[in-house]
Parts: C-alpha cells; sequence; structure tokens
C-alpha cells in the first residue's frame, strides 16, 4: 500500500464539490414535496461563497477554540471522506485506518463543534452543545456496532477491504443483518446531520435548534468551514451508508470505464439516500428531545441484534 | 333604590349590592340597559369585588384609571366585572384624591389584576398599597418617573432616557441552575418582549416575562385625535385584530351616543370578525405544526389562509380587513358578486380544512409533541382570568358572542369550544372547532343578510358621556371604554387586549416542560405584543 497524490486530490475534489450539492438536493426535494419552489440546488454552494466573503464578527470573550474549532470540524470531516472508499474500493488513506478512525475523526469534529459552540459563551451556543454531545453518546455506539456488524461478516474493519468482500451477487447483500444494520446505521446518519426527526436545520427558534444553535455566534469564512464541514459529515455518513452496505459498482481498478460506472452507481446511490432523507423528514415532526434516546434506543437494539445475528446467519 | 334602567337580570344583583352597600356607595348610573356604574367610596371597592365574585360569579375583565382632576378633582379608577350569567357588566367608580394618591391592591384576592394594577400604577402615578410584586410593568424601564397618562403630561413630551438599572429579574439558585436569556429582540418577524428562563439541563423552573419594550401611547393619542380618525389607530393596536379592536372602539363610540349600526352594517361586521378569526385561527394551525417540524401542514394552511386574504381584499380592499371599519356602520357594501365569491370560499375551504385537520390528526408525531405539552390546569387559568382560545382550552366557558351578543350575533347560534385539558393540542382543538363555527356563522349569515343601509351618521359626539365596546376578537375578548369631550374627542379610550390578560398564563403553562417546547408552547397561545403595550 502507497499514498496516491492523485487519488488524494481527486477525492478531495469530489467530497468538497460534492457535499454542498447533496444538502442543496434535499432542501430542493423537502421544498417540492411540500408544495414550494424551494431554493436552487446550487444554493449552498452560493452561501459558501457569501460566507467566504464576508467580514467575521468575533465575540468579545471568544478563546483561541472559538477560531480553531471550524478548522477541525472542516478538516475532520474531510480527513475522514479521505478514508472510506467513494468510487474506487481503495480509499485514498486508508492507509492510516480503517473504520475506527473515520469513527474518532467524526468524534473529533464534534468535539471541537460543541467546543465552540460553548466558547461563545452564550445560553444558545451551551444548550446546543450539551444536547449534541447527549445524542451523539447514544448515536456513536449504534454506528461503531452497526458498522461492525459488516465488519465481523468481512473479518477486518479495513473499510475498503470490506467493501471488495461485498463484490458478488446482488442478492446476498439483502440479509436480516444487513437490513438490521442498515436500519440503525440510517436513524445515525439522521441523528448525525441534523435531521428531522431529531433536529430541525430549517428552524429559526433558538430554543429548539442542535446543531443550528452552535453555529448562532459564528460568521463569514468560519461559518463558512462549519457549513461546509456538516455537508462533508454527511456525504460521509452516507457514501459509508451507500456503500459499505451495498458496494454495487466500485469501481476495481482506475480505468475510466471502471470510475465511469462507479460515478454513476455512487451518484444513484446517494440520490436513493437523498430521497429517504427528504421523505422522513416530511412526513415527521420532530421528537420532542427526550424521546431522541428512544430512537437511538432502536437504532443501538438493531444494531446490537445484528451483530448478533452474525453468529447465526453470518 | 330601585333601578329602571337596568336589565332585569342585572337589576337584583345590583340591588343587593346597593343593600348590602349602601353607606359605601354615592350612587348608581345606568347609561346602558347592561352597564351599570357603581360609584362608591375606595375603601368599600375590594368588598365589593368579593362579593360581586361570589354572590354573581363576577370576573374582572378590565382595571383603569382615568384623571378626572379638571372636571370632578379626583382620580376614578374603574374596575369592569363581567357578569356572564346576567349578561351584563358592573362596572365600580372610586375616586382618588390627589393629596393622597395611591390605592389598595385587590391581586392577593384576584391575580388577575395584577399586571393592570401596576399599569396604572405606572401611567397615572397612583400608588399601589399592598401589592406583592409592585415593580414597573407598564412602561420600558428606560422612562423616567413619568405619568404619562395624566392630563397635565404633554403627548409631544421628550424625555431624557433613565440611567441606570431598575427592572432587577428575580436571581433563581440551586445546583445546576442557570439562566437562559430570550430576547427581547428575537429571531422571526415579531414584537420584542424579553423571556428569561431559570432551567436545570432542560427543564425549566421559572420564565419572568418581560413586556412593554414598545409602548406607543395609544391610549393618550385617542385623546388627542378626531373620533373617525380614532377608528384607524383602533386599527393599529394590533395588526392580526385590526378589524376587531376597530369594531370594538365603534361600539363604545356608538353606545356613547346611543345610536345603533345598521343592521346590514352588523351582519357585515359579524362576517369581518368571523373572517378575521378564520385566517388567524388558520395561520396558528400551521405555524403550531411548523414549531414541532411539521412543516407539511403549515404549507397547506398558509395556502388556506392566502386565501381568506385575498377574499378580504376583494371584499373590503385590504387584506387584513383595514379601511372597512368605520363610526355608525362599516364603510364598504358587498353586491352580489362578492357575496358570491365569499359563499365560495366557504365552500371550498370546508373540505380543504377537513384535510388539513385529517393531516394533522394522521401525524403521530405532531400530536405526540401536542399533547400534554404546556398544561394550564383550570383552576390556574381562572385564577390569572385567562380568555379567549387559552381560557376555553382550560375550562372557560365564556364568548362574547354568545353570553353578550354584539354586533349580529344575536341572529345566530354560537357553539363555544370548551375543553378542560388546557394543553397545547386543546389549544390547537379550540382553533380547529372555531374554523369549523366559523365558516357555519359566515353561511348563516350570508343566507339571511338584511337590506338596507350599511352606515348612518353618528352626529356630534355629546360631551362626558361614558359607554364599553366590546367584541369577541379571534384571540379574545377586546374591551374599549371611552368617555367623551367636548369638540367631538375623547377624554379617555381605554383599551384592553386579551393578550395583556393571558400573558403571565404563559409563565404558568410552560413550568414542569422542556426548554425546546417553549416555542409551540407559546405559539399555541399567540399573543400580541402590541396590543399588550399599546
Amino acid at each position: 500500500m502507497n499514498l496516491n497524490p492523485l487519488a488524494i486530490a481527486l477525492q478531495t475534489a469530489l467530497l468538497l464539490l460534492l457535499a454542498p450539492l447533496v444538502s442543496g438536493l434535499i432542501r430542493n426535494w423537502k421544498a417540492k414535496l411540500q408544495n414550494r419552489r424551494g431554493p436552487r440546488i446550487w444554493q449552498p454552494y452560493s452561501d459558501l461563497l457569501k460566507f467566504l466573503r464576508k467580514d467575521m464578527v468575533i465575540p468579545e470573550h471568544a478563546s483561541w477554540v472559538f477560531g480553531f474549532a471550524p478548522y477541525v470540524v472542516f478538516l475532520s470531516a474531510l480527513l475522514a471522506g479521505l478514508m472510506i472508499p467513494m468510487l474506487t474500493a481503495q480509499a485514498p488513506l486508508s492507509l492510516f485506518g480503517g473504520v475506527l478512525a473515520v469513527v474518532g475523526l467524526l468524534a473529533l469534529g464534534r468535539f471541537f463543534l460543541a467546543l465552540g459552540g460553548l466558547d461563545a459563551g452564550s445560553a444558545f451556543g451551551g444548550m446546543g452543545s450539551s444536547r449534541e454531545m447527549t445524542i451523539s453518546a447514544l448515536a456513536e455506539p449504534a454506528m461503531m456496532l452497526a458498522i461492525f456488524t459488516v465488519a465481523i461478516g468481512v473479518g477486518s474493519t479495513d473499510l475498503s477491504r470490506m467493501v471488495q468482500a461485498g463484490q458478488g451477487p446482488v442478492w446476498k447483500l439483502f440479509n436480516p443483518t444487513h437490513a438490521m444494520a442498515f436500519v440503525a446505521l440510517f436513524l445515525v446518519l439522521l441523528a448525525e446531520t441534523g435531521r428531522i426527526p431529531v433536529d430541525n436545520p430549517a428552524t429559526h427558534l433558538e430554543l429548539t435548534m442542535i446543531h443550528e444553535a452552535m453555529l448562532l455566534e459564528y460568521s463569514g469564512r468560519y461559518l463558512a468551514l462549519m457549513e461546509w464541514g456538516a455537508s462533508l459529515k454527511q456525504l460521509v455518513l452516507m457514501t459509508l451508508l451507500a456503500n459499505v452496505f451495498l458496494p454495487v459498482g466500485i469501481a476495481p481498478d482506475t480505468s475510466p470505464a471502471a470510475l465511469g460506472v462507479s460515478a454513476l452507481a455512487l451518484a444513484a446511490k446517494l440520490l436513493v439516500l437523498a430521497a429517504e432523507v427528504v421523505l422522513v423528514e416530511t412526513t415527521n415532526a420532530k421528537l420532542r428531545l427526550f424521546r431522541v434516546p428512544d430512537l437511538l434506543g432502536v437504532a443501538f437494539i438493531l444494531a446490537t441484534l445484528a451483530l448478533l445475528s452474525t453468529f447465526f446467519f453470518g | 333604590m330601585s333601578f329602571t334602567h337596568v336589565s332585569p337580570e342585572l337589576q337584583p344583583i345590583v340591588e343587593e349590592m346597593a343593600r348590602r352597600f349602601s353607606a359605601g356607595i354615592h350612587s348608581v348610573y345606568t347609561p346602558h340597559l347592561n352597564e351599570v356604574y357603581v360609584h362608591a367610596r375606595l375603601e368599600v371597592i375590594p368588598g365589593l369585588c368579593a362579593h360581586l365574585y361570589r354572590a354573581a360569579n363576577a370576573r374582572l375583565v378590565s382595571l383603569f384609571a382615568d384623571d378626572a382632576r379638571q372636571t370632578d378633582g379626583a382620580f376614578h379608577l374603574y374596575y369592569v366585572l363581567a357578569v356572564d350569567a346576567a349578561h351584563g357588566f358592573v362596572i365600580l367608580r372610586a375616586p382618588i384624591a390627589p393629596a393622597t394618591p395611591q390605592f389598595t391592591s385587590l391581586v392577593n384576592a384576584i391575580p388577575a389584576a395584577n399586571w393592570q394594577e401596576r399599569e396604572v400604577q405606572d401611567w397615572f402615578g397612583l400608588k399601589l398599597v399592598g401589592h406583592p410584586n409592585p415593580r414597573r410593568c407598564a412602561l420600558h424601564d428606560d422612562w423616567p418617573e413619568v405619568y404619562p397618562l395624566r392630563k397635565d403630561f404633554n403627548l409631544t413630551t421628550e424625555l431624557p432616557p433613565f440611567q441606570g438599572e431598575r427592572h432587577k429579574f428575580r436571581a433563581v439558585e440551586g445546583e445546576g441552575v442557570f439562566q437562559v436569556p430570550v430576547g427581547p429582540v428575537h429571531a422571526g418577524i415579531i414584537e420584542p418582549g424579553h423571556f428569561l428562563f431559570s432551567v436545570a439541563g432542560e427543564p425549566v423552573l421559572y420564565l419572568q416575562l418581560r413586556m412593554f419594550y414598545v409602548h406607543k401611547g395609544t391610549e393618550k393619542l385617542f385623546e388627542s385625535l378626531p373620533l373617525p380618525h380614532g377608528v384607524r389607530l383602533a386599527e393599529s393596536i394590533s395588526g392580526d385584530s385590526s378589524f376587531a379592536h376597530a369594531t370594538a372602539f365603534c361600539h363604545a363610540v356608538e353606545r356613547a351616543v346611543c345610536v345603533q349600526a345598521p343592521v346590514r352594517a352588523r351582519v357585515l361586521r359579524s362576517v369581518c370578525l368571523e373572517l378575521e378569526r378564520l385566517y388567524n385561527h388558520i395561520a396558528d394551525i400551521g405555524a403550531i405544526c411548523t414549531d414541532v417540524a411539521f412543516v407539511t401542514a403549515n404549507m397547506h394552511a398558509m395556502r388556506l389562509k392566502e386565501r381568506i386574504l385575498r377574499a378580504n381584499e376583494h371584499l373590503t380592499g385590504n387584506r387584513l380587513l383595514r379601511g372597512m371599519a368605520c363610526l355608525g356602520g362599516v364603510r364598504f357594501d358587498w353586491d352580489a358578486g362578492q357575496q358570491q365569491a365569499l359563499a365560495n370560499l366557504v365552500a371550498d375551504l370546508k373540505p380543504e380544512f377537513a384535510s388539513l385537520v385529517q393531516l394533522i390528526e394522521n401525524s403521530s408525531s405532531t400530536l405526540d409533541r401536542l399533547e400534554t405539552t404546556g398544561i394550564l390546569r383550570p383552576e390556574v387559568a381562572r385564577d390569572l382570568g385567562v380568555v379567549g382560545i387559552a381560557g376555553r382550552a382550560s375550562g372557560f366557558d365564556h364568548d362574547l358572542r354568545r353570553d353578550f351578543p354584539h354586533a349580529a350575533y344575536d341572529r345566530v347560534k354560537v357553539n363555544v369550544p370548551v375543553y378542560h385539558l388546557g394543553d397545547v393540542k386543546h389549544r390547537l382543538q379550540v382553533r380547529v372547532d372555531e374554523v369549523r363555527e366559523s365558516l357555519s356563522l359566515i353561511e348563516q349569515f350570508l343566507a339571511r343578510l338584511p337590506d338596507g343601509p350599511i352606515r348612518v351618521d353618528i352626529g356630534e359626539v355629546p360631551p362626558d358621556r361614558v359607554a364599553l365596546g366590546y367584541v369577541e376578537g379571534w384571540r379574545g375578548e377586546i374591551f374599549h371604554w371611552v368617555r367623551t369631550a367636548p369638540g367631538n374627542r375623547l377624554a379617555r379610550c381605554k383599551v384592553k387586549d386579551p393578550s395583556l390578560q393571558n400573558w403571565p398564563a404563559l409563565s404558568e403553562a410552560i413550568l414542569g416542560n422542556i426548554v425546546p417546547d417553549f416555542p409551540v408552547i407559546n405559539k399555541s397561545f399567540n399573543l400580541s405584543y402590541s396590543g399588550t403595550d399599546r
């Protein structure tokens, strides 16, 4: 194994460019389902550009953490993205770790996100951080167990090996073990990306916010990094869900034809996932905050059952 | 004493009161059948109120002062009590000598008087005695010590802001207890108000409200305006209740000159009041869903609301029904085409609204958020005098349209939904029931729309008449009390918006709930800042 600078550069570009599009697509589809015209799917790019051009207002009492956190949030999501196979089975940075490293990097980003929310000293940020940590403490174990379910089948936590092992007849992928783990990870995706029924990304009510509450004090370049980081994290989790559970079409080599097929397959899988997110968001109200643990408890139990069932069905 | 001009239902009540408190009552004045003024000594007011509460099941609906030093050499304090069972108002009036500007607080017996008593203290400089919390209430903290509703305070006075700290919030202490300040400037297009939550984690221990950031001196302004302009001012008291406020004002002035609007005008007024109720209720139903992130329902509600607003414009020239009300009737008549358009709207809305309600009731995740959230217990609601939608969700079986038929509500039977659980779900349910009732009322009014003029000339208003105008607005009961002055003007106009009465209930309803449920609880009350601050 070695590092391929070209692969790193290409996947970085793909992640950075695709992430806002996925967010925009979800927003646009959601609007369509609600009989609204909605923003263009390119709107998140314009937003990022706008934030990057704007001046920043830094809270008076903020420490270095406030300015440091956006970079950590952004880079940790990007690095995690480079560790998962997107188009080719071999992730550019798989050398540095498997699924544990991905989960760890996401946790690092979340930790600094919460610190950034606390650092400004506003009550809303503090509430957001506290809620975020509560939810992630429940979401993280469910996420690990769900991925371990697949890892046990393969005998490795290396994502590339997991993806390669999944190649073969498609019907083999639809066993009960995978289905339960998939649902568990999908619930985690909703929680981790601040979607209804856990959080409402479109609200203006500070008292109800989780993710947005931590960003309230951010502006300009920092806000751009935070927003970009959030959409990167969403793309990372969606790709993980798509490629670990349904590694169909992933390029075994780097021939243009294989890469083309792989790109189309990834796009199709992401579209389906985005549509699922949109459906859930449109048809559900947000859970009462103290009911969120119930939802994540379901995810955890499903993941546990999936893990146990590997020993029966595996 | 015998009282010939009182309605037969009020007569025994007034007679018994006069008998028991003969030493304390100077005189009884009855300008209207259902409106009795009892002029009494200040000392007997608590006794009179207690008697009326106990013997006649009366309730205090308004409390205000009037600077009558020029004419009577004293301030007058008014207590308006509604006797719903007798369909009448007993209004107690007590003089306060300028040499001893103070009065005794009733708040320990009648908690509903709290903010209104402090309002009298702030605006007239009449000191409250025995009030447990006599802090400033009805003026913002940067006002210096002035009494703006006294007659010797010039409307155009410019004041230097008060420097220093005046309103100290109570500290709430305990391990892990911290305070979350929200406002006064909020996200979204709403007016200012400060909410200070004391929380232990997510559960709310205590909520302190601070209103009156935008006191506009509306009541003072009425005294300087020619009467017809007063209607336009009344329209702007609370933007979402502009027709109800304007109609309450017109009602008061018409009663003062003993002129009744023609019957066609009264029917048109009633229809407009129902249209106002419709668009606000439907918007609120949607907004409650938005606050629990069920946006789909809100989008449908917005669509229905927009149809009503367009119908409003077609009928009155204004989406919010502004410019329709006028003294002595209404300004615009509706031709056959407009009536047909309204009938079509009602016919369309019925199934559309039913499907909106169906959508909400089929969403178990939405219902889960609304049920048992923000419970206002009936006994608390009664103590605080909570009125309107919020009251009716907590066992308050009153509606001025039924109990004090105004406009043309004597021509129809109004069904009043009453529930006792007092949670967000039931405040939503009251709205749903009232929307259905409003649609039915509009149909009934349209089916028997009488012919005739839509306006009478009320002429010059004679001085020194008093009258209470009342309207059941969509949010709750609205009162305008006027005293006329020479020159077709008003000496005093007291405006009572239901929001003023209901805000303190929010502090009770939030207790034991968690912080992220506050927005939906607040929305289920949907109180007006402007109507409160005036």
